[in-house]
């Protein structure tokens, strides 16, 4: 019998992803069912979840954190809140700057590229840990960012002990509200527990601090997915787009960043998986304060679980975040396939296998990247 | 050959069902519940203690090691003493896992949520009677003194002398009432300098509120006091000072705690515990100041105490052991070398004498002792008081009748669980 | 997986035309100035931290930005390897060397199977693996540690390793590169009569060389800097790796006091390992972080 025998590739297959399947049925399929069981029961942390003396609860430690007002509401809708304005300052500031040293570093002119690429790259391959530690001393009240800032005369603020939401903040300079006297229209009534006064509230300036950490860190990873995209670039395009007479400004906008759409599509995808799993930085740097503006869907399961006790509710959260990511992903990829629908030109069936690839993709580089930022 | 794929796929499948119904790691761990007077469980024959310290650094790791070993050697068991980098935390785990360590080190506010999830065994150490009778209270619940206070702190007020000085201050000056507080707290107002600067929450807005005769919750912990005319006082004057400009929480002037605004120079005065002392002689040698009583509240004087105790394990299988060993760890000759190993205050009153004795500057520290009041120390109110904790950390634009209302709410609804 | 440098022709855009040379001059300026800043916001933080590692605490508080140790004192140093230092760092050198290992074997075979070898509810099975691709990693925190406590292996060197040892995403990677390698080279091992492990091990895993440095790369990494995993798996101390016991420092673990230069000295220390094989591997670090783009 050789390797080409059916019967031995039928043994050898199931041989050859046993440890596989062994490794992630127990350490991920398992769990995701115990943790369910315990979702919907109130195991307080002692003892086995499946001895007698654990309840069944049904939904109860859902609806105490989607339906009941109270304070578990109210805390994972902060929760949400943050990460919202979490995402949408990261996803499109990391994507931006990533393209800008692309674009800087595919200049052929470029002396000691590897250097500058090496540069910026780094960061991201470092652990969050490491990095965290050095941005608490950076951005410390004393520290360097603003004694750099003191310079230019500005008086920066404590970053990480500093609460006060940015939108809160604009609004006051711009005297379109008072932060120390809310209009009235905006603190009643509530909504999921929180005012619309704290819905709006943007992220606090602790928060922006990390933002501008995670957007340091990862740029480096998508900036090498933009550089090999880049050098993809066939030149002959380029040079059409030249003869035209189109300038330097038009060309990228008409010929490079068309090039890159699938690329900007996955640096996208991937920001938006990523940032809604954010956790290190919280543990390492803020643990939710000040002022729990800094508190994340990941970060209040973790602490609901392990610092209070709660563990039904812990994994509750969990579930809900796994579901909103889900849904969040889900919906993204729909709407980019539905605008690349109309183009069912002669590239229809490259463009579709390109974008399989592209999704994929994204789903390989959600796992390893959330491994890495 | 034909066979042995399919044997290792049953194999595996069977490895997954198979732990799936027959895993044993967690241990469920009779006993210990709560106030049951059933015999401490005995190690036989010489015993493995772990010991989970919280350590404020080297010297306290060191001291803690240097006793345990002490002990062990006498008494020929062994004890590891581990520090926590964050103990709630690896509490819970130890507790989840069914592995707790025997004795650790349990946090007052932590006391309530641990008993009553039955976490814990209660004892009491030799001569019990001689600890502070406000901290045997502190770590009382359901009636039981669950476990032997370690040692305590309170609040009291520093001083820098430098600005003091230059403000045109004397000793006679020293603000005993709250209006002299807020008094000379503007006058040490100055360019940069604000007068008094305090650690952002409840911790330290809590001692306007003790000083105006409140607390969050009744004496019996059954039932939240927060919109209670006292709290509001307190609460208020802590926020028309800051309006004012000369009192300010940490963050507005660039620090971390208000032990690093005094370093900095940043605060004339902060409000805050003997902790102060080592991180000023670490990061800000230079700096000379004076340690007073915090100031009398309307209500009379008014601190906030903090303790923990040597907390012992309702899953240990060494509790005796566990008992011997903090006998020895909170005998008053101990007490006095852990005091000057790294600054703690004694927990009992026969080492009252000695301890101010040798440390005098301490005596305002030690006086808080008398009057101090202990945090919140009821079940599932963990998450209640850090929510209150980060409204206050925004005390500044906060509307207090609404805070209190929603922390009323709030505590009510964990009170009646 | 391809990261060939174009050779661009003579007539590229920006060497000659009608832009003027004055313009060209000025936009040179910009660039260069651009390129400037960047560079110094990606390596002066990391010079401010090597620098602050040898600071003592009031000079690190008080003088942040400065560049010169006044005085230089190795005392971080010295404390750091008093700590339990070096045993974490032993810890992350086990852990990260195990869980290499494991990923590069076992999702090396998985890959190949799916790839390659036709058996009963492989198409399933594939199905599986996208779904658990699916599934973000952090939302496993709570049930990780039921698991590991449920099967006795919770605070046990096994349950720091065993759990990662097997990665979905790496499965992913395998399989596409073992179907781009042409089948003709396995027919003639089949011929010999070789067996399909032989074939696997000697034949096609030697061919796949660039892949399994990627995955090496991507469980170095993953692994080294792990966070999530190792705050479950073990709350005791002589079983921290780096960063379970680093990140100890900012939440009590050190003390009263900011301790800068420590903390600067511990995360300097942690990075240069990554920095090392960073280096060695800059070439297959850039494939990483693009595998799989170029295909399809």
């Amino acid at each position: 019998m050789s390797a080409g025998d059916p019967r031995r590739q039928q043994g050898a297959g199931w041989l050859f992803v046993t440890p596989a399947i062994v490794i992630l049925g127990l350490f991920l399929v398992l769990p995701i069912g115990m943790a369910l069981w315990v979702s919907l029961s109130d195991w307080a942390g002692r003892g086995s979840p499946f001895s007698g003396d654990v309840a069944f609860v049904g939904l109860d430690n859902y609806s105490a954190l989607l339906a009941e007002p109270g304070l578990a509401r109210q805390d994972l809708m902060l929760s949400f809140r943050n990460t919202f304005y979490y995402v949408v300052g990261v996803v499109p500031l990391q994507t931006v700057l990533a393209l800008s040293l692309a674009v800087l570093l595919n200049n052929q002119f470029l002396k000691g590229r590897t250097f500058f690429r090496t540069a910026f790259y780094f960061p991201s391959v470092v652990s969050s840990v490491a990095i965290s530690l050095l941005f608490l001393f950076l951005f410390a009240g004393g520290g360097a960012i603003n004694n750099v800032l003191g310079w230019f005369g500005l008086n920066g603020p404590n970053w990480f002990q500093d609460p006060r939401g940015l939108i809160h903040l604009l609004g006051d300079g711009l005297g379109v509200w008072s932060t120390s006297s809310p209009p009235g229209w905006l603190t009643d009534p509530t909504v999921l527990g929180l005012s619309p006064w704290e819905w709006v509230a943007g992220p606090s300036v602790a928060l922006s601090a990390i933002m501008l950490q995670v957007i340091w860190t990862t740029a480096g990873t998508f900036m090498l997915m933009f550089l090999a995209a880049l050098q993809d670039l066939p030149t002959e395009v380029e040079e059409a787009a030249f003869v035209d007479g189109a300038n330097k400004w038009q060309r990228f906008r008409n010929v490079t960043v068309p090039h890159l759409r699938p690329t900007i599509l996955l640096v996208v995808t991937l920001g938006f998986i990523g940032t809604w799993q954010v956790f290190d930085q919280m543990y390492v740097m803020t643990q939710g304060g000040p002022a729990k503006t800094t508190l994340t869907p990941a970060y209040l399961s973790y602490q609901t679980a392990f610092d209070t006790g709660r563990w039904g509710q812990g994994a509750a959260i969990a579930f809900i975040l796994f579901a909103l990511i889900f849904a969040l992903t889900t919906l993204q990829r729909w709407i980019l396939r539905d605008k690349d629908e109309p183009r069912t030109s002669r590239f229809s069936r490259r463009r579709r296998r390109r974008r399989t690839t592209v999704q994929d993709e994204t789903q390989t580089q959600a796992q390893t990247s959330g491994r890495l930022s | 050959m034909k066979r042995t794929p399919r044997l290792f796929a049953i194999a595996a499948i069977g490895s997954l069902t198979l732990t799936a119904c027959g895993g044993s790691g967690f241990e469920d761990s009779g006993g210990g519940e709560a106030g049951d007077s059933e015999a401490p469980a005995s190690a036989e024959g010489p015993a493995e203690l772990t010991m989970l310290i919280a350590s404020s650094g080297d010297a306290e790791t060191e001291a803690v090691e240097e006793a345990a070993a002490e002990w062990a050697e006498e008494s020929g068991n062994q004890v590891e003493v581990r520090v926590a980098a964050d103990m709630n935390q690896e509490l819970a785990q130890g507790f989840a896992g069914g592995n707790p360590p025997d004795i650790f080190y349990l946090d007052a506010a932590q006391l309530a949520q641990q008993a009553s999830t039955g976490n814990l065994y209660a004892y009491e150490a030799t001569d019990n009677d001689d600890f502070y009778p406000s901290l045997r209270e502190t770590f009382t619940w359901d009636d039981t003194q669950w476990c032997a206070p370690k040692d305590f702190s309170t609040l009291a007020l520093q001083i820098n002398t430098a600005a003091w000085e230059e403000a045109g201050l004397t000793d006679e000056d020293i603000p005993t009432t709250y209006d002299e507080l807020s008094s000379v707290a503007e006058q040490l107002t100055e360019g940069d300098q604000v007068g008094l600067v305090l650690s952002p929450g409840i911790d330290r807005a809590g001692v306007f509120v003790v000083g105006n005769g409140g607390w969050w919750l009744n004496d019996e912990g059954t039932e939240p006091t927060g919109t209670s005319e006292e709290v509001l006082a307190g609460l208020q004057y802590l926020q028309d000072n800051m309006a004012e400009g000369h009192v300010a929480y940490a963050g507005s002037v660039d620090a971390g705690w208000g032990g690093e605004a005094f370093g900095t120079g940043r605060a004339a005065m902060t409000i805050e515990g003997n902790w102060i002392r080592g991180a000023m002689s670490n990061d800000y040698p230079d700096v000379d100041y004076t340690v007073v009583e915090v100031p009398e509240g309307p209500a009379g004087p008014g601190t906030l105490l903090f303790s923990q105790c040597w907390g012992v394990a309702a899953a240990s299988d060494a509790q005796a052991q566990a008992v011997e060993l903090i006998n020895h760890l909170t005998d008053p000759e101990q007490q006095m070398e852990f005091a000057d190993a790294f600054g703690v205050m004694p927990s009992r009153q026969s080492v009252a004498g000695e301890y101010e004795e040798a440390y005098p500057e301490d005596a305002p520290f030690i006086a808080g002792g008398d009057y101090g009041h202990g945090p919140v120390n009821a079940p599932g109110m963990t998450p209640v008081v850090e929510d209150l904790n980060s409204q206050l950390e925004g005390i500044t634009n906060a509307d207090l009748q609404q805070v209190m209302e929603s922390f009323d709410t709030n505590a009510s609804s964990a009170l009646d669980q | 997986m391809s990261t060939t440098t174009r050779s661009r022709s003579a007539t590229s855009p920006s060497t000659s035309g009608p832009v003027g040379t004055r313009r060209r001059r000025g936009g040179q300026a910009v660039f260069y100035v651009l390129l400037v800043f960047f560079a110094l916001l990606y390596t002066y933080p990391f010079v401010i931290q090597l620098v602050t590692a040898f600071k003592t605490n009031p000079d690190a508080t008080n003088n942040a930005l400065s560049l010169v140790p006044d005085p230089v004192t190795t005392d971080a140093w010295v404390r750091l390897f008093d700590s339990d230092y070096p045993t974490w760092f032993l810890n992350s050198t086990i852990v990260t060397l195990c869980v290499t290992a494991g990923r590069v074997f076992f999702c090396s075979l998985a890959g190949y199977a799916l790839a390659r070898l036709r058996f009963t509810g492989r198409g399933a099975l594939f199905t599986g693996l996208l779904a658990i691709l699916a599934v973000p990693g952090i939302v496993l925190l709570i049930p990780k540690f039921l698991v590991l406590n449920y099967l006795g292996i919770y605070n046990t060197y096994p349950a720091l390793f065993v759990p990662l040892m097997v990665d979905a995403a790496g499965i992913f990677i395998m399989k596409q590169f073992f179907e781009t390698i042409p089948v003709s080279v396995e027919e003639a091992a089949r011929i010999d009569g070789a067996s399909v492990f032989r074939t696997f091990w000697s034949v096609v895993l030697p061919m796949a060389r660039p892949a399994l440095i990627t995955i090496t790369i991507l469980s170095f990494q993953g692994s080294w800097n792990e966070l999530g995993h190792f705050i479950i798996a073990t709350n005791d101390p002589g079983l921290y790796t780096l960063t379970r016991g680093v990140a100890g420092f900012t939440t009590g673990g050190l003390g009263s006091g900011n301790q800068y230069p420590i903390s600067m000295a511990a995360a300097l220390l942690m990075t240069i390992p990554t920095a090392l094989v960073f280096i060695v591997f800059q070439r297959y670090f850039t494939q990483g972080a693009n595998a799989g783009a170029e295909k399809g």
